[in-house]
């Protein structure tokens, strides 16, 4: 069908177009950056990825910070998240639902509102410029959609093989460990996904908590660069740096594709 | 057996982040603490209330704000239902065509803020060479009218690709058979639509548009990496006005007003969109809340 066709086209062009033009930018001279129309002969370069990995501190150090504030917030949600999940299919519809209710509540709350009282909590216990302490409110801010999404699944499990294993005199850390991580492991892979994106992408909080250049997290350090132009038109470095920061998470969104989905999809149906 | 114990480190987290800074900002908002005050908090008898009551600038962003998310999030969802009828039909390579269509709502905000602020520079972004080949400069970023339309455009084109996929599960959850039963009937494509996949998408697209409007009215990145809030804060949102007062102007008393203000009106927002979702709800079949 030609429209389908057209249409898939039309979609593609339109998310992918402002990212390929980062990426026409990012090899281009700022000469070209200019005078687009010109021909010249220094059309392109390699000078603006040189200057974003070789400043100090370089590059990749922003995506290392953002690697570990991820991977920590991911596993300590997942470590708090999964019992009370757990708790959460164990307890009377009525009561349930009201925790429910209150869990989409905190989803729905915009938390970048929350970022004063929470600089407020990271000067009186000294947890500012600190990636472990980092992770601490991304792991409370994520308990929301963890346990939505975790607590749907554990309902999808008999609860005979629960009592069963019970009767069997498995414990609580043993039932977890032979049965719901591995029945729940794409839920959990979904969850997973969604609080490192999340943890990878926040903005904010990184903001106010981290201002030591060295432990700056991804999108605290390209705003920062937005912020400190010493060239005239800085943009062949801005987009350098786009390409650079992309380029991580369009892997992951590629490698990854079925549990984002999913996630996103189940939280909407069970949310 | 009650295992109630395990909800606890959740909640307790939860309070911490949610509950806690909710009571310090009423509290504060009730107390000076700034830079005259050596950063004490001193009550003061409402007068940050006061002050919010005639202060244009809250309400001028605050208007800005729901000018802001009422259209980002009105094209996000005709967009969104678009993209979703699409990724919905049968086609090749649907798993790299879904990944593609997802990369803008996965990348970090200030990513592409910063991207978004070159295509709408003036002179040398795209947008503006090619109008000024006709000889118009629209200088977007730099026109309180154009502004905050090129912020729109950018928060579109990131959230409409979470909004297609959650209407994307709506419609993946109506049964193949009501569509055949339609076409047996003689319908038009367009009457089937309208007649079926409309009513029983309605809870789903109460959900994305209630989400959405929350999340819109406290942007924060794309606005602050973007256009600053300028030109002449024309597209300054609530929580870059809250943010500019706590850590520019080091009022920390009236920057917790402003933002239990917002809390409230979001509230109230929010309560509003789910009494419609809850009123669509009783048409369409499916239930959202188990």
């Amino acid at each position: 069908m030609k429209l389908k066709s057209a249409s898939i086209i039309l979609l593609l062009a339109w998310s992918l177009a402002p990212l390929l033009w980062q990426l026409y930018t990012s090899f281009s001279t700022d000469q070209a950056l200019v005078t687009p129309f010109e021909t010249m002969a220094n059309r392109w370069t390699l000078e603006h990825y040189r200057s974003v990995i070789s400043a100090n501190p370089p590059f990749f150090l922003y995506l290392i910070n953002s690697l570990f504030v991820g991977i920590l917030a991911t596993l300590l949600t997942l470590i708090i998240a999964l019992p009370a999940a757990y708790s959460l299919s164990k307890l009377s519809t009525t009561k349930s639902n009201l925790i429910r209710i209150i869990l989409v509540g905190c989803a729905l709350f915009p938390y970048v509102l929350l970022f004063l009282a929470l600089l407020e909590i990271a000067r009186a216990l000294s947890l500012g410029n600190n990636l472990f302490a980092l992770a601490l409110p991304y792991t409370a801010l994520s308990q929301p959609l963890a346990i939505l999404l975790l607590g749907s699944a554990f309902t999808s499990i008999p609860p005979e093989l629960d009592d069963a294993a019970r009767v069997e005199g498995l414990t609580l850390i043993n039932r977890f460990r032979w049965i719901y991580i591995p029945l729940l492991a794409p839920a959990i892979a979904s969850t997973a996904i969604l609080v490192f994106l999340f943890s990878w992408n926040e903005y904010p909080i990184a903001l106010t908590w981290i201002s030591e250049t060295s432990k700056l997290t991804l999108p605290v350090a390209m705003a920062r660069i937005a912020g400190s132009s010493i060239h005239s038109v800085p943009y062949g470095a801005y987009a350098a740096a786009t390409v650079l920061g992309a380029i991580p998470l369009i892997l992951l969104v590629i490698v990854f594709q079925k549990p984002i989905v999913s996630g996103l999809t189940s939280g909407a149906v069970k949310g | 057996m009650t295992v109630v114990y395990l909800l606890i480190p959740a909640f307790l987290l939860l309070a911490s982040v949610f509950g806690l800074p909710l009571l310090r900002y009423a509290w504060l908002s009730f107390h000076a603490d700034s830079v005259l005050t050596g950063l004490q908090p001193i009550a003061n008898d409402g007068a940050n209330w006061l002050r919010l009551m005639h202060d244009q600038r809250y309400w001028q962003d605050l208007i800005q704000t729901l000018r802001f998310a009422f259209a980002s999030v009105g094209f996000e969802l005709l967009l969104g239902l678009a993209i979703a009828l699409l990724l919905h039909q049968p086609m090749r390579k649907r798993g790299l065509i879904r990944s593609a269509a997802l990369i803008p709502w996965a990348l970090p905000t200030t990513v592409m803020a910063l991207g978004w602020r070159w295509i709408f520079n003036t002179p040398y972004g795209p947008i503006d060479q090619f109008t000024s080949l006709s000889g118009i400069s629209l200088n977007i970023l730099g026109n309180p009218s154009f502004a905050w339309i090129a912020l729109v455009y950018a928060d579109v084109w990131k959230t409409t690709p979470f909004v297609a996929l959650i209407l994307l599960a709506g419609l993946q959850s109506i049964p193949n058979d009501l569509y055949e039963a339609c076409t047996l009937e003689g319908a038009s494509s367009f009457t089937c639509f309208r007649k079926i996949t409309l009513p029983l998408l309605k809870p789903y697209l109460g959900l994305a548009m209630t989400f959405r409007l929350a999340q819109a009215f406290g942007v924060f990145d794309l606005v602050q990496v973007m256009t600053g809030g300028g030109p002449a804060s024309s597209t300054e949102s609530l929580a870059l006005y809250a943010y500019w007062n706590a850590l520019r102007f080091l009022d920390f008393g009236y920057s917790a007003t402003i933002m239990i203000a917002s809390f409230v009106l979001l509230s109230t927002i929010v309560a509003f969109g789910w009494w419609l979702m809850i009123l669509l709800n009783q048409r369409g079949s499916m239930a959202v809340t188990e």
